[in-house]
């Protein structure tokens, strides 16, 4: 009788996860221990320099911005490159490991680990960074906090449209962050357009030389409602952004990690 | 066991396997030969999952192989031609990946390695070629798997490498264990490999075991160019042909792989007629 994958402790064994999870941390330390020694570099200096022209608050979370988003999806994009390597493919395929396991040590390490390495990161580097500023000019930035609201929204953020990039990760061969960017932007461009001319359809009537604001202003106050049309407005765009919400919020990500599961599952060397 | 059964495969448009079936048992150290694009690398690469059938069937122990599943790849060690090594040190190389087999054999590795002449003292990535390859083959001997793939092992080998390859593999096999060995160089496989499959044009045109080739085949040099209609495949040597023929009870006869290969290629009806026959008297 054929086994099949969901049998026994094939499926998901934590042991097996954890060896993943060390090899794909052990592989890209390297690196990371690298892109720490120059980003750290950077950050001092460039603390240095905009604390001698005052107090800038939003100095270390723009840094870590930058960091989690920009570098976070380039981490990202490079999770999957060893199964599009000829030499590395068959290694990494090979390996005694589940789909679930493969993908999951993957996802776990370029999501929540790189945000919470980021995190860590930029907490200390802007705690030296102050201390440096302090101490040689006698003033600085406010310290880096990684509890702010923001910070944790960003890394929300971050969790959720990460996920777009990983698919790209196991969908190209080549150059995955710009060909995800590229599609990105491009169905971000192709939404907008569909949005603009469902809006045209619509209201093609009501549009003249002098806009839309004329015409909507005559309904409310045919029904009385002046002096509250933004209001209104929001309240009949509101659906509509709480669906742009939840998709955002709960279906994205899902779909991305379904998608590149699946994606995985199908590739051949 | 290795079961495949009425398999399909092909890259894009070109057909490569079509209805191929193949049983592999434990317990021996298989020898794939065929021409070059017969398909040795892709029925590997079947075997272990890393391409899936058009249509068929492809188990291993009793697994789907194009399912990958972790049970399966714990019993897979497969050593492609070319080949991958991180580069990190020997230490934390065996570090990372040797939990990954359950049944890896520490000591066992080591005496592989003192047996090839490798340092461990070194990082993979100083390695040659030659050395790096040594050090997987150490490492998947050392795995306990119950299936190894290798592809084209000796390539890059040293004289004296090829003879150590021989003697571990010859030793480190088990009764559960299949090795399966696609090669060109079958000068280097000689006395190792048995039975052994001849893959051509998508086909296994041969499977049988070293006892039963020479009980079927019969080898001899002569002096004088042959005409008769007995001959399966004469080869001119220094001092005459090498002559191949149906063994019919004239006694047992050694005949190296390059000739069997060759014989099986040049005269493949005849053969399979003379494997195909009853069994010989002398085994009833």
């Amino acid at each position: 009788m054929e086994k099949t994958l969901k049998q026994g402790t094939d499926f998901f064994k934590p042991r097996r996860f954890l060896l993943l999870l060390r090899r794909d941390f052990s592989n890209g330390y390297r690196s990371v221990l690298i892109a720490m020694a120059a980003v750290s570099g950077f950050i001092i200096l460039f603390s240095a320099l905009s604390a001698l022209q005052g107090r800038n608050d939003e100095f270390y979370t723009a840094i870590f911005a930058q960091l989690l988003f920009i570098g976070g999806y380039i981490v990202s994009s490079l999770a999957f490159k060893e199964l599009h390597q000829p030499g590395r493919s068959y290694f990494y395929c090979t390996l005694p490991g589940s789909l679930v396991e493969k993908f999951s040590s993957k996802l776990l390490v370029t999501s929540l680990g790189y945000a919470l390495g980021t995190l860590i990161f930029c907490t200390i580097v802007g705690a030296a960074s102050e201390g440096i500023n302090r101490l040689i000019f006698g003033r600085g930035h406010y310290f880096f906090n990684p509890l702010d609201m923001n910070i944790l929204l960003m890394i929300a953020v971050y969790l959720v449209t990460q996920s777009v990039f990983l698919t790209g990760s196991v969908y190209f061969r080549k150059v995955a962050f710009l060909k995800t960017t590229l599609i990105v932007n491009g169905a971000a461009i192709a939404f907008g357009l569909i949005i603009a001319l469902i809006f045209y359809l619509i209201f093609r009537e009501h549009i003249h030389p002098g806009g839309l604001e004329p015409w909507i202003e005559s309904i409310f106050n045919e029904r009385g409602y002046t002096g509250q049309i933004e209001a209104e407005l929001g309240n009949f765009v509101s659906p509509f952004l709480s669906l742009i919400k939840i998709l955002f919020w709960y279906v994205l990500a899902p779909v991305c990690w379904l998608i590149s599961y699946f994606r995985l599952s199908e590739t051949e060397v | 066991m290795i079961d495949i059964q009425d398999l399909y495969f092909g890259y894009k448009r070109e057909g490569l396997f079509s209805s191929l079936d193949l049983k592999l048992l434990p317990g021996s150290i298989y020898g794939l030969l065929g021409k070059n694009g017969a398909g040795k690398t892709t029925l590997l690469k079947l075997i272990s999952g890393l391409r899936f059938a058009r249509a068929g069937q492809c188990s291993v122990f009793g697994y789907v192989s194009k399912e990958r599943p972790a049970g399966l790849l714990e019993e897979i060690y497969f050593i492609p031609e070319e080949f991958f090594l991180p580069p990190i040190s020997q230490p934390l190389y065996e570090q990372l990946y040797a939990p990954f087999y359950p049944r890896f054999n520490a000591t066992a590795f080591r005496s592989y390695l003192t047996e090839f002449d490798l340092k461990r003292g070194k990082k993979l990535s100083e390695l040659s070629y030659g050395q790096k390859k040594k050090y997987l083959l150490a490492f998947g001997l050392a795995t306990g798997c119950r299936l190894l793939l290798l592809d084209e092992p000796t390539n890059g080998l040293d004289i004296p490498a090829k003879s150590q390859f021989r003697k571990l593999l010859a030793r480190a096999i088990t009764e559960e264990q299949i090795i399966l060995i696609s090669t060109h160089q079958v000068r280097d496989m000689e006395n190792l490999i048995d039975p052994v499959i001849i893959l051509d044009e998508g086909q296994i045109i041969f499977q049988q075991s070293m006892n039963e080739v020479t009980r079927r085949l019969t080898v001899q040099l002569e002096q004088d160019r042959p005409d008769d209609d007995s001959v399966i495949y004469l080869d001119e040597t220094l001092g005459g042909y090498m002559v191949v023929r149906e063994n019919r009870g004239s006694g047992e006869t050694r005949i190296d792989l390059e000739t069997l290969f060759n014989s099986v290629i040049g005269n493949r009806e005849k053969i399979e007629t003379i494997f195909s026959s009853q069994p010989l008297e002398s085994e009833v």
